[in-house]
């Protein structure tokens, strides 16, 4: 196997089912958006590299289907994540209801060694819908929530519009890489994905 | 034979979409004029006269419809015009009238809208559309949430369907109208129940309005590059097949995927009620799939099979894999969950479907046996020992298809269990040997099995799917017989 230093940030996308989360991974990594998507079976990754200051990187997206009853799958997919991105619909309140249980949900099922500094970010999508005369969730709000769940960064976005998906994409690849450098020292870059049992040696940090 | 296509022409604004690749070719689909041949004159469909023909090339789209309903077991092939005629007419209104009752609970249902939003909210349910009178009362609200973990417990099995393979679907019409008046029959058990009763129904009743929106959000984004989806009232159809279902079906419910696999019937089918009863038999063989709980979904048990395929049939690839950590074949999910309608496009995908169906075809599965009057099945185990099959050797077994024939011949234990969709799968794993054996991670074989898309031949795959399964039959009886 090569040897050269190759970054590659796992990012998660989860959310309640049609708040968008395939037309944002879409629009980031294909520049592109599509009034025919289909629900998301199981789940699927794109990947992109993008330059985090003088970094190259590449981010893997997964995404995800949204109906709640496939939660078990969850170990499946989220294993070895550095970041969650939590999406909801700025017009449907229970889609920034569901998103607590989302995060509890990832934070069981991934099981991160520091569950308290895991990288999180939300997404309020849909911003472009009935310019904004729909949503339900105020910006207020949300950030409320996102302060009292440690503060995670906040983005209103539109899949549709291009609006603020690059921006985030980036903020998360950063936090991402926060987290993904102390891994990085201890792990050899060919066992990154292998397995989920060799992560063991990471936690000993000092 | 005109152009295959057409009858499920693709939107001219729609973006990327899976090409077609399955040629139909005159003298091996299987045409109307063979098809209608194989009928005698009461309308009895020697079945073995068409197997072949659609095993090897599909069958012409202008006659889908009706061999639909032999291939998914809505008929059974001995039946004449007029029983079936008169069984077509009770199922037409067994459905509508099912379709009143939940028109009763959610007005929704038959309006010709699709509902994507929340039915039930937190402030009670919500009701666009319809009458006051039809809400329910705000006290049984709160009961959402004990009732989504109290699911498991409480259900009664209320359907007998899916305990007894060789349950006909008219038995099982008979199930569903029990079901809609659930609770009111004599027996003393049940009267115990009805007395705690009401509050089951009204939680069934709740249950089933929460699924309302996912089904709404799913079928606006089914098949929607074909045309046939432009028209709203096309989209409402698929929705209130999938919204009956989901009440007939409490244990199953909806579940993310479903939509997938009743879009084509909606297409094919011109009679709503039809549609809904073809849709009902493909659930029937595949409903367990959609079973989830807390810790696993159903379909994993075909993925586990899947595993145990390859295991036997090519261990190296196996050994691969599993060290990669993919040994529950997760990155299989897709596949199995919607039958390959992702992998291929929608007309290929129904190519594949009824390819796969006739090779699984069993003569004795599915349809009424109250039309014929037939003596129960025993089922294939250690040794053949179907109806007559030891007696007719030959002949008869023309009337299965070549993957159950299979089974039949070469089968042991519970061979029979696993369907071809499973070997299907595994021959596009095998397909990719080369590059699965050289990924050094998960992700990467999922990329791989991704990249298949739009690249498969639905006859190929179904053709090297026997092979597979006929190696994996041998290998599996010699690996038995050496442990004996």
């Amino acid at each position: 196997m090569a040897t050269r230093k190759r970054t590659l940030l796992k990012v998660i996308i989860l959310g309640d089912s049609g708040v968008g989360k395939t037309s944002l991974m879409n629009q980031f990594v294909n520049k592109k958006f599509s009034n025919q998507y289909k629900a998301t079976i199981g789940a699927d990754f794109l990947t992109k590299e993008v330059q985090v200051e003088d970094r190259l990187v590449t981010m893997q997206i997964w995404d995800t289907a949204g109906q709640e009853r496939f939660q078990s799958l969850g170990v499946a997919f989220y294993r070895g994540a550095d970041c969650c991105v939590l999406v909801y619909d700025v017009n449907l309140l229970k889609s920034f209801e569901s998103l607590s249980n989302w995060r509890d949900e990832f934070l069981v099922q991934a099981s991160p060694s520091d569950p308290e500094n895991f990288p999180f970010m939300v997404l309020g999508n849909k911003v472009d819908i009935d310019g904004g005369n729909s949503r339900v969730v105020s910006e207020k709000r949300a950030k409320t929530w996102c302060a009292s769940k440690g503060d995670i960064p906040y983005f209103e976005t539109s899949a549709k519009d291009d609006l603020n998906v690059d921006v985030a994409f980036q903020c998360i690849a950063k936090n991402a890489l926060k987290n993904e450098t102390d891994e990085e020292i201890y792990l050899p870059d060919t066992i990154d994905f292998s397995s989920g049992s060799t992560h063991t040696s990471s936690s000993c940090s000092c | 034979m005109g152009d295959p296509d057409s009858p499920y022409k693709i939107r001219s604004d729609s973006g990327e979409v899976i090409e077609s690749r399955f040629q139909p070719k005159a003298g091996k689909v299987l045409s109307e004029k063979k098809w209608r041949a194989a009928f005698d004159k009461q309308g009895r469909l020697d079945i073995s006269k068409v197997l072949v023909r659609i095993q090897g090339g599909g069958v012409d789209p202008s006659i889908r419809e009706e061999v639909w309903e032999f291939l998914l077991g809505c008929f059974a092939p001995d039946s004449t015009y007029v029983e079936r005629a008169t069984l077509r007419k009770s199922r037409r209104e067994e459905y509508f009238q099912i379709k009143a009752e939940c028109q009763k609970l959610d007005p929704a249902v038959g309006s010709g809208t699709v509902v994507t939003l929340p039915r039930v909210g937190e402030n009670g349910p919500v009701n666009d559309i319809g009458r006051e009178s039809d809400e329910l009362p705000r006290s049984i609200v709160s009961l959402i949430q004990q009732d989504s973990r109290q699911k498991e417990n409480n259900t009664t099995p209320l359907s007998s369907r899916g305990m007894d393979d060789e349950q006909t679907s008219h038995r099982a019409q008979f199930d569903f109208s029990n079901r809609v008046t659930a609770g009111e029959t004599q027996n003393d058990e049940d009267a115990r129940r009805v007395a705690a009763g009401n509050s089951t129904q009204e939680n069934k009743v709740l249950e089933w309005k929460t699924t309302l929106h996912q089904i709404g959000l799913d079928v606006v984004r089914t098949d929607r590059s074909l045309e046939f989806y432009e028209k709203p009232s096309n989209l409402a159809k698929l929705w209130d097949i999938l919204a009956i279902y989901s009440w007939l079906d409490p244990d199953i419910g909806y579940c993310q995927g479903m939509s997938d696999l009743c879009s084509p019937m909606v297409v094919l089918f011109h009679n709503e009620a039809d549609a809904f009863w073809c849709f009902e038999r493909l659930m029937h063989r595949l409903r367990e799939n959609f079973r989830c709980t807390d810790q696993a979904v159903g379909v994993q048990k075909q993925l586990a099979n899947l595993g145990l395929v390859l295991q036997v049939i090519d261990p190296k690839l196996y050994k691969h894999l599993d060290e990669l950590g993919g040994g529950s074949f997760i990155f299989a999910f897709r596949m199995l969950m919607v039958l390959f309608r992702r992998e291929f496009s929608f007309s290929d995908s129904l190519y594949l479907w009824e390819i796969m169906w006739a090779l699984e075809f069993d003569p004795d599965e599915g349809h009424p046996s109250d039309v014929r009057g037939k003596q129960p099945v025993i089922h294939v185990s250690r040794h053949p020992i179907r109806d007559g099959w030891i007696l007719r050797r030959g002949r008869t077994l023309y009337k299965w298809g070549k993957f159950e024939r299979q089974n039949i011949k070469y089968g042991e234990g519970d061979a029979h269990e696993i369907p071809i969709v499973v070997f299907c799968a595994a021959s596009i794993f095998e397909s990719q040997r080369l590059r699965l054996q050289g990924a050094v991670g998960l992700d990467e074989v999922l990329k791989i099995l991704n990249d298949v898309t739009g690249k498969l031949d639905a006859k190929k795959a179904c053709k090297e799917a026997l092979k597979l399964h006929k190696k994996y039959l041998l290998k599996a009886a010699s690996m038995g017989g050496r442990r004996h």
